[in-house]
């Protein structure tokens, strides 16, 4: 008898007034005591809604229209709220992304424990604070932080917490829904380090629920792959590496490599080599644009509290970027790579440093004129392309704005020009596309209207704030490309800030590696990668899941 | 990577933790987008022509959606016909009142009666009559008293919320200046001062008076709204403050602005029957403010005419409460999240 069995299971979305939508198709799955199982698919698989079915908490307008889940030899949908109250406890418990956010900030993380206590009864009362320790030191985090509230602990802490007290009800399943994708990368690697430990001393049923292939393979021995609310494989981790069956899975596998081997590619994309070519091909022979020059800067933000020191940023950052050039901007967050993108953009102005653009000093630009003139030469590519554009223009409102500010054409000509620019990002039939709303775009769409609006003014430099980070694994290919692409065919330098080493490997010529405002470490892309000496490098590197089945399998 | 593979990932979105941020997001500014036509838009459309019919259908697409979600509120419901009752009464008031509101020499304070169905007045006008014309002086005042107070709280509050700089403080002086004053006092000091100056003072006083709270709300929206990308965007795209304001943010807030409005009328309709009362509006108009002055000043409670007392304050509370229900289904419009119904 499995532990959880799902039995012809669909799930649809059902909205009064609209067409009902079919998330999850006849899912049939068994689950072992002790397995630990990946669920992998692209945003909109079905993959959490499956998840949430599993532990009951599916919501209106989600049903359940078909099959049913199995847990322990009870028909989970037989159970009422308070047999499904009771049986939290030793039954099955979910970790969910934001589950860092779901603790009570006015409530100490001993109440938190407590609470959870007090419900069950499951702990004898002298024994309750000894167990929250247990259960605090379990996922790495020392005994006193019972005594801090949520606010004082980090997100990795947070999220930590989270599982502890998912673990303090003994549970037999437990579902991780992208347990880490809200953290930095770094964190990230720590917190799956301790959720495989965890697995393994506690032995209980888990699903780590992932967008991210790399990540399941390193942790779970098998994986169900889902795609379009089916699962397309359902296989070891080492097979569906090493020998993976359905087409999906191939695809999802052809788009991941490792930024340190001497040769990288991902389908769509040239490689470093060819790029080059292609750039000395066609860069102009009188180059009348100029280069960005960073020299020194450096910015301080004042203490947050009284008592606290000052906040140091950026600490003494140079660079130069030439026309056509392409760097990357690499380090987790806080690292101040943002701050050094607000900089160049004088949405901030340094402490102290100069940054020009040819003759133009931008370190002291604040409004008007001058800043105008700045951003037709400089322009940005926003990381969330749901929030970058305005959900109530049409897309030809949203790129005729800064045609019709930077560039001097009007009418049909500002026009043409608008339905040029969405040809060139590859949104045609054009006229379709200009009519649309952003709703009506998907991610990968609304990515290519943002780069679009970005080369309206046709500017010289383009910065590219983690393009690609919000974006499904196998739409990144096709907007690094396009990146690729612009950059050479229009001469516009790019600074491209990320923290995703492999992207950098792909899209850039130059890198700096950036840690608390410093630059730890900085050149050709594909040496310093290859070759880091940095110890930050190192473990930026050594964060990156890998294409490989961790020692579990 | 085409097209084809960019397909995959509409769908579902919502209802997708995994999309995080992103989909909540969607969600907040679900509120004014115009309802999901897959199948119209991808009709290529000619070339400029229909460029402002486009923006028509879509505006009148906006307003029939909000509108069938504040219907589907049973509080706003209750509130949309109570207050189109009050506005159709208002209106056919000619056709509607058995005599002339202000036609004397009928008996004086004469018991409801058949013939007069809430008695007469002291000098012998019919109060029935009276009720269904006052209601034009009533709604007319809440009206454009509201109508003018939220357009200047929207004009300084997204102004204010916007632009970060002196002025700002200056503004915020200002407006913190008449949020801590008291209105009432405030209303009755500068009414008295303008005496005699019939409606369009008391519209006045009203809207000067009650225009901070909205300005201070509508701040708070537009400071949130100031930080999103799609408006660092606009800023990039080299549009001026102006536009930023009233072409992105001001069409993100309008189911905050509606909502501003009806409380706005709300406390405008409360105001003028005050001030009426208080003697201080022209007492030789009709509205419900004067009745109660008429009725408070003859002693009617003296003569056990309460229907001169109770019907015309009952018709104020009435109006507001119409406003105050439809304010039930627009909070709904502008929180996406009481939409989905109360499980979460």
């Amino acid at each position: 008898m499995s532990l959880l069995h799902i039995d012809h299971l669909s799930i649809e979305y059902d909205t009064p007034g609209t067409e009902p939508v079919k998330a999850v198709h006849d899912v049939n799955v068994d689950l072992e005591q002790g397995e630990f199982v990946g669920l992998v698919g692209e945003s909109g698989s079905g993959k959490s809604t499956l998840g949430f079915a599993i532990t009951a908490l599916s919501r209106p307008p989600a049903r359940v229209s078909e099959g049913k889940v199995i847990f322990d030899g009870v028909d989970i949908s037989t159970l009422n709220q308070e047999e499904l109250r009771k049986q939290r406890r030793g039954g099955f418990a979910m970790v969910l992304q934001s589950g860092m956010n779901a603790l009570n900030p006015v409530r100490t993380i001993r109440n938190h424990f407590m609470d959870i206590f007090k419900a069950h009864e499951h702990v004898q009362k002298d024994r309750r604070e000894a167990r929250a320790k247990e259960l605090i030191e379990k996922v790495g985090l020392p005994a006193n932080t019972l005594n801090r509230y949520p606010g004082e602990l980090s997100g990795g802490m947070r999220q930590r917490v989270s599982i502890a007290l998912a673990l303090s009800l003994d549970p037999k399943l437990m579902v991780f829904d992208e347990p880490t994708t809200a953290l930095d990368v770094l964190v990230q690697h720590e917190v799956m380090n301790t959720i495989r430990e965890l697995q393994k001393s506690e032995g209980f049923t888990a699903i780590l629920i992932s967008h991210d292939l790399g990540i399941v393979l390193e942790s779970t021995q098998r994986v169900l792959v889902m795609h379009n609310g089916r699962i397309v494989e359902d296989a070891s981790s080492r097979e569906i590496l090493e020998h993976p069956k359905d087409d999906y899975t191939k695809m999802l596998l052809s788009h991941y490599g490792d930024p340190r081997a001497e040769h990288v590619s991902v389908p769509g994309l040239r490689t470093r080599e060819n790029a080059n070519e292609a750039y000395k091909e066609n860069a102009h022979a009188e180059d009348n644009r100029t280069a960005l020059t960073v020299s020194h800067i450096t910015k301080i933000y004042p203490a947050h509290k009284r008592g606290d020191g000052e906040v140091r940023a950026v600490d003494d950052v140079s660079f130069t970027l030439d026309p056509g050039q392409s760097l990357a901007l690499v380090g987790a967050s806080g690292s101040g790579k943002s701050t050094i993108a607000k900089m160049i953009t004088a949405v901030e102005n340094p402490t102290s440093g100069v940054i020009t653009l040819g003759s133009k000093h931008i370190e002291k630009m604040h409004r008007g004129r001058d800043l105008r003139a700045l951003r037709s030469d400089i322009q940005m590519v926003f990381q969330d392309p749901y929030a970058a554009l305005n959900p109530l223009h049409n897309v030809e409102y949203i790129l005729s704005r800064p045609i019709l500010n930077y560039t001097k054409l009007k009418g049909s000509a500002a026009r043409n020009r608008m339905l040029e620019l969405l040809e060139f990002v590859g949104l045609t039939p054009v006229e379709q596309f200009a009519a649309k709303l952003p709703h009506q775009l998907s991610g990968g769409q609304r990515q290519r209207v943002v780069i679009a609006r970005a080369l309206a003014s046709d500017p010289k430099v383009l910065i590219a704030d983690e393009p690609v980070s919000m974006l499904d694994m196998t739409l990144r290919a096709g907007i690094l490309a396009l990146l690729d692409d612009l950059r050479v065919r229009l001469n516009v330098s790019m600074l491209y800030i990320t923290h995703d080493l492999l992207s950098a490997r792909l899209i850039t010529d130059n890198i700096m590696v950036l840690n608390q405002g410093h630059v730890v470490e900085r050149g050709e892309t594909s040496k310093v990668l290859q070759h880091p000496h940095d110890d930050y490098t190192i473990s930026l590197l050594d964060a990156i899941p890998k294409l490989q089945v961790g020692e579990q399998a | 990577m085409t097209q084809a593979q960019n397909a995959h990932v509409t769908g579902t979105a919502s209802g997708n933790p995994a999309n995080g941020p992103a989909s909540d997001k969607d969600k907040a500014l679900e509120v004014a987008t115009p309802p999901s036509n897959k199948g119209e838009h991808s009709q290529p459309r000619a070339k400029h022509d229909s460029a402002d019919d486009n923006v028509l259908i879509r505006g009148l697409r906006v307003a029939g959606r909000s509108f069938a979600t504040v219907w589907s509120v049973p509080k706003a419901r209750f509130g949309i016909i109570l207050f189109s009752l009050i506005i159709l009464i208002a209106i056919f008031a000619p056709v509607l009142s058995p005599y002339n509101p202000k036609q004397t020499g009928f008996e004086t304070n004469a018991q409801p009666s058949l013939s007069h169905l809430l008695g007469t007045t002291a000098s012998g006008q019919d109060v029935f009559s009276q009720l269904i014309w006052g209601g034009r002086i009533s709604v007319m005042v809440a009206m454009i008293a509201g109508i003018l107070s939220t357009a200047l709280a929207v004009v300084i509050g997204l102004s204010w919320g916007y632009i970060k700089s002196f002025g700002g403080e200056f503004v915020g002086f200002i407006v913190n200046l008449f949020l801590v004053i008291p209105q009432l006092p405030l209303m009755i000091v500068i009414a008295s001062y303008l005496q005699n100056g019939g409606m369009k003072v008391i519209i006045l006083v009203i809207v000067f008076t009650g225009w901070a709270w909205g300005s201070r709300v509508l701040r708070s929206q537009t400071q949130s709204l100031r930080s999103r990308d799609f408006v660092t965007a606009a800023a990039f795209s080299g549009d001026s403050a102006a536009r930023i304001i009233f072409h992105e943010i001001f069409p993100n807030m309008l189911s905050l602005i509606i909502n501003n409005f009806f409380g706005a009328a709300t406390s405008a309709a409360l105001a003028e029957a005050g001030l009426e009362f208080l003697g201080l509006g022209d007492s030789t108009t009709i509205s419900w403010g004067t009745m109660i002055y008429w009725a408070q000043n003859n002693g009617v409670i003296l003569t056990g005419q309460w229907a001169l007392l109770l019907a015309p304050g009952l018709m104020i509370a009435l109006l507001a409460v119409s406003m105050t229900f439809i304010n039930f289904g627009v909070d709904r419009l502008s929180n996406p999240r009481l939409r989905e119904g109360s499980s979460r």
